[in-house]
């Protein structure tokens, strides 16, 4: 009942934002007319309509194509990980770098490398790969140990536990994190197509676009993008709604998990350092493998001697140091503005569900929407300050963060927000020492996961609006065919991205050791 | 009793192929193990005996951390052990455990969600590699034993708890073992389902007259069920008694209230308690 | 045209992007254009629907470009044999990086680049953008940097913004003028109500081509011949396109022009635009002494230090 009820009021909010947005467009109220009314939106798409069947079906089946293989990979590598723990610490740099890889850092890079319907493929399959890979792994592991003891006491080995209890238990948590996954690639496979040269694909269409002047039909096409991920999302969670009743085990075990088998001193160190050096083996591997000539495609070596070395090195760096300066001050205080905000109002959301109601759909719409997408329309409705920086930084860590805080938040058992409220305690009260306690670990977490998209988005932002920092540098540095910074930048970002997530990771465990509290995965 | 078909009894009842197996139920001889974690030390058990003869019920009873569980672990392969021998069956756990001598059910039915009735019952079968479709009517046969005709194709999801338990212990007879574990199967219901359950588990056990031991918080449980109860003490886990239970079988739920039973479950408690 | 048939042609397109015009036992030779498909590729487009590459016994795989495309890395990698180019972005790339390209024909006698503003508040000289702010696609900002040191104004006298190819910002008054294509942009801007007022960079100072051929010196050994086929096929296409610039551009909006979110009167003002700036004496792709002597002062005037050995107009003599 309480599903329901809750499921129309998210209705009437959607469409009362729908109708808000209308009067707004027809009256041209939000920047001289840059925001346009739905219905002129939809008008524009029906005009369009011959351009769209075309454009779609490139972007689907690249991005699908990306989808199936960074999936099944990802499930792969989440299933090794699991029978064998040791390729996980040894893979963990590869891992971490590929989640903090900025997508818009990438795609000139596989462009230059890559050619056809490759760079948009892989651009999907790395968008992809991460969350179903730990969403694998989180699934595989928290099976229900009690079911893996009835098989072992028949003799059954990790693999008989795996066939029979882990691998069904896990189905959940993997189709959750398709949901996920499935409108990263989208984003994926447009953020390549900016960059592909191929006809096809709403992101080459977007950029024919761009030049036409015409809100209505980038609106058009900013909500086709939407559409599609969206879909792609609902499809998942449908299957995923489905699966999990016959899923989940009625009673609720209360094993303690066995700590991991501890490896020498020494055995640690070696995958440490594995670990550490792996990522820059795979980017040599990469472009030994594409076979393309060294003045474009740059090994590990090739970007410390472009940055440290070469003649003009002393550029390098100092055109380098300058747009990180302009990047990273942007990033930090709008990722603080970001998580701040989400977690002031997830916080408040729990005393009033009716602001998870409202918040929601938005949440979730400009969730799909790819980045790409929005950042034109973002531009016309705040100019290109640094406001639009700030708007893109905030807009892209406000939301996940909200949505995993509400989700941390929810899990609170009723009895414990009862407990408070049965001896007499304010709001205040009970927000203070049972909601924001409770959402705090989600409040890393969310840290965590927001640091590779802040950057992002900053870089999006830079590069398509503002002119100025690593974005602008990046693609500045292609008119120069300055191909040493290209892969500089890349690589810099990246590894911005990692130390960033690292210290987060650092700070989350002192803190909550301190306040004795788990971690959120 | 005879409710089976007579393939179902057939390797449990006879006799003459088991007498080259007499005096090979259970056997714990000098067993400890003692738990390493950072800095500490917990010493679980300490030169454990334990021995079940061929065809008994044997009940382990004691405290909390007492290391009972940890020993019926032990002696399913669960968990290593430090010292001493273990055979069931004649044969290690792995050995036993691998040739599907044994059953097992826990406290928590640990039903697979997404299976029904019939596939769970058939999981050790799949886990020994023999094929479920061969033994289509021992599942049957089970189904009926522990009273649950009419579900076979329900989940997990839609039984009651002592529903889900039958179906645990049906599962745990399906490989029509020659040693039984149970550990604490009806730990989580309450009184009175769990006194029906003893009821039902002793007619269950007489009709396949395997071995048994039965892991137990509960002294009645123990008393009623067990031929002899033993009772353990923790820090370190070690056997302080062997007490017989001399009641005729088959035992009705009389028992519960006659006297020679509740006195034997007072000198059990008082063991138990140390006082 | 019935929703199958426009799956049919979406799903061939998509395969088709980059398959070659077959003709029998011709020379394979790919070209990276500078942009998506526009009118700026007109000649091209027709000498490939004339069938004059096989003609000349090639057999021409088109690849588009796109903002993001660099056209030089193209033929770098191998995925193509000729690319068009800006000519600032490839001298520097063979003087400060060793890059081996040769440039061995000019589309544009005159780079089509401008500066665009709009009739109420235009900037009708360099000097006018002295405190203003104009939008400059970051791969060009070398072309704005040209103009001001050659028109004697400092870098900081001017807000350079990026530009992604939108007229709105300046129509809506948010930007002062752009560097674009003087050849295009104004049109988009007359359809979004507002007047353009343009000039070109060529007129004031900046001389230089644009859409230069250029090819890697490995492949002008190896396929002189089919470089020097290629020159004369695609002279042909342009030469019969400029005729009459209206006549083609509405033949090709289901194929050449399809789904690129432009309109067929875009493309016939872009293609009457450019007819000027293309055409010469000495036919299309012309590279005279002279003309390149103004390509490397004007470059020189930006500290690219381009010099006569890399142009090389010794095919476009064999024509």
């Amino acid at each position: 009942m309480a599903h329901e009820a809750s499921r129309a009021g998210m209705i009437r909010n959607v469409v009362v934002i729908v109708a808000l947005w209308e009067i707004i467009g027809r009256l041209g109220l939000v920047a001289g007319g840059a925001l346009p009314a739905p219905s002129g939106i939809l008008l524009q798409l029906w005009a369009d309509r011959a351009d769209y069947p075309q454009h779609v079906l490139a972007t689907v089946s690249g991005s699908g194509l990306g989808f199936l293989i960074g999936n099944v990979v990802a499930v792969l590598a989440g299933l090794i990980f699991v029978l064998m723990p040791a390729t996980l610490r040894l893979l963990r740099g590869v891992n971490i770098a590929i989640f903090a890889l900025p997508p818009i850092a990438i795609a000139p890079i596989l462009n230059l490398t890559l050619s056809g319907m490759a760079p948009r493929v892989t651009l999907a399959a790395l968008g992809v790969y991460f969350v179903t890979m730990s969403a694998t792994v989180i699934g595989l592991s928290q099976y229900d140990t009690r079911s893996g003891d009835v098989v072992r006491a028949y003799g059954g080995g990790n693999w008989m536990v795996m066939r029979l209890v882990r691998l069904r238990g896990a189905v959940p948590d993997v189709l959750s994190g398709l949901r996920i996954a499935a409108p990263n690639a989208v984003l994926g496979a447009i953020l390549a197509e900016f960059g592909g040269g191929g006809r096809w694909g709403l992101g080459s269409y977007l950029l024919g676009s761009l030049g036409r002047g015409d809100p209505f039909r980038l609106w058009g096409i900013g909500l086709v993008a939407t559409v599609i991920a969206g879909l792609s999302y609902a499809v998942f969670a449908i299957i995923s709604e489905r699966v999990l009743g016959t899923t989940r085990s009625v009673t609720l075990n209360t094993a303690i998990p066995a700590p991991a088998s501890a490896l020498s001193p020494i055995g640690r160190l070696a995958l440490a350092c594995g670990a550490v050096l792996l990522p820059f083996v795979a980017w040599w591997a990469f472009v030994t493998f594409t076979g393309v000539p060294d003045m474009i495609a740059k090994t590990p070596l090739g970007v410390i001697d472009y940055l440290f070395v070469g003649d003009q090195s002393a550029i390098a760096r100092q055109k380098l140091i300058a747009a990180l300066a302009e990047t990273l001050p942007v990033a930090f205080v709008g990722m603080v503005c970001g998580l701040g905000f989400a977690f002031l109002l997830a916080v408040l959301a729990q005393m009033s569900p009716a602001v998870i109601r409202a918040v929601m759909p938005i949440a979730l719409f400009t969730q799909t929407m790819p980045l790409v997408a929005l950042t034109p329309l973002l531009v016309l409705l705040v100019g290109r300050g640094y406001a639009v920086t700030m708007w893109i930084t905030i807009s892209v860590t406000f939301f996940p963060a909200f949505v995993l805080l509400v989700q941390g938040i929810s899990r609170v058992p009723q009895s414990v927000l009862d407990l408070p409220r049965a001896y007499g305690a304010t709001a205040w009260t009970e927000m203070r020492k049972v909601s924001i306690p409770a959402a705090l670990p989600y409040l890393f977490a969310a840290t965590r996961l927001t640091v590779p998209r802040a950057l992002l988005g900053v870089m999006i932002a830079e590069w398509l609006a503002t002119g100025t920092g690593l974005g602008n540098l990046l693609n500045q540095s292609r008119g120069y065919l300055d191909y040493g910074m290209i892969w500089t930048v890349a690589s810099v970002s990246v590894l911005l991205s990692v130390a960033i997530y690292y210290a987060v990771l650092e700070v989350e465990r002192a803190t909550l050791k301190r306040l004795g509290m788990q971690m959120v995965e | 009793m005879g409710a089976l078909p007579s393939r179902f009894l057939q390797p449990i009842t006879n006799r003459s192929a088991r007498a080259a197996a007499r005096g090979e139920g259970i056997s714990l001889t000098g067993v400890s193990k003692t738990y390493r974690g950072r800095g500490t030390e917990v010493e679980a058990l300490r030169d454990l005996n334990l021995d079940c003869p061929e065809g008994s019920f044997t009940a382990l009873i004691g405290p909390s951390g007492c290391g009972k569980s940890t020993a019926l672990r032990i002696s399913l392969g669960l968990e290593s052990h430090d010292g001493g021998t273990v055979r069931v069956a004649g044969k290690t756990p792995a050995e036993a455990t691998r040739s599907g001598l044994t059953g097992v059910a826990f406290q928590d039915a640990a039903l697979l969600p997404w299976r029904s009735v019939r596939k769970n019952i058939a999981l050790p079968l799949e886990v020994l590699r023999r094929d479920p479709r061969a033994h289509e009517e021992q599942i049957a046969g089970l189904i009926r034993l522990v009273g649950l005709d009419g579900y076979e194709n329900a989940l997990p999801g839609e039984l009651s708890g002592g529903m889900r338990q039958r179906v645990a212990i049906a599962r745990s007879l399906i490989t029509a073992p020659q040693v039984l574990f149970l550990d604490e199967p009806f730990g989580a219901l309450d009184q009175i389902r769990r006194r029906s359950m003893n009821v039902e588990l002793q007619r269950i056990w007489l009709e396949t007259g395997s071995t048994a031991l039965l892991v137990t918080h509960g002294i009645d449980e123990a008393v009623f069920l067990a031929d002899r109860v033993v009772v353990m003490h923790a820090n370190p886990g070690r056997v302080v008694a062997v007490i017989d239970v001399p009641f005729e079988r088959p035992r009705t739920p009389d028992l519960f209230s006659m006297p020679e039973f509740h006195r034997l479950a007072d000198h059990i408690a008082e063991v138990l308690h140390g006082t | 045209m019935d929703r199958r048939q426009f799956l049919g042609t979406g799903l061939a397109g998509l395969a088709l992007t980059a398959l070659p015009i077959r003709a029998a036992a011709a020379s394979p030779l790919a070209m990276q254009a500078a942009w998506i498909n526009d009118a700026e590729f007109s000649g091209y487009f027709l000498a490939i629907d004339k069938g004059y590459y096989p003609e000349n016994g090639l057999e021409l795989t088109y690849l588009p470009g796109g903002p993001d495309v660099i056209p030089e890395s193209t033929i770098i990698a191998g995925r193509a044999d000729l690319a068009l180019t800006t000519p600032d972005t490839t001298t520097r790339a063979i003087a400060e990086q060793g890059a081996k390209f040769k440039i061995i024909g000019a589309q544009y006698q005159k780079s089509p680049h401008g500066i665009v503003s709009l009739k109420k508040n235009p900037i009708e000289t360099p000097a006018d953008l002295i405190g203003k702010t104009v939008a400059v696609p970051p791969v060009n900002t070398m072309t704005m940097e040209a103009l001001l040191k050659v028109n004697g104004i400092a870098r900081d006298q001017v807000n350079i913004v990026p530009y992604a190819y939108d007229p709105t910002p300046l129509v809506r008054g948010e930007i002062d003028a752009s560097l674009d294509f003087t050849t295009n942009v104004p049109f988009t801007i007359g359809t979004l109500g507002e007047e353009a007022h343009s000039f070109l960079l060529y007129d004031h100072g900046v001389t230089i081509f644009n859409d230069t051929v250029v090819v890697t010196e490995d492949v002008l050994k190896e396929k002189r011949g089919d470089l020097v086929a290629w020159l004369r096929a695609s002279r042909r296409g342009w030469e019969e396109n400029l005729v009459d610039p209206a006549a083609y551009p509405p033949q090709w909006a289901d194929t050449w022009f399809a789904g690129t979110g432009r309109t067929i009167e875009n493309e016939i003002y872009f293609n009457t635009a450019q007819k000027g700036l293309i055409l010469s004496d000495a036919g299309v792709f012309a590279m005279t002494d002279e003309s390149i002597e103004h390509n490397i002062e004007a470059l020189s005037a930006i500290g690219i230090r381009a010099t006569r050995d890399m142009f090389d107009t010794t095919l476009l003599e064999e024509l």
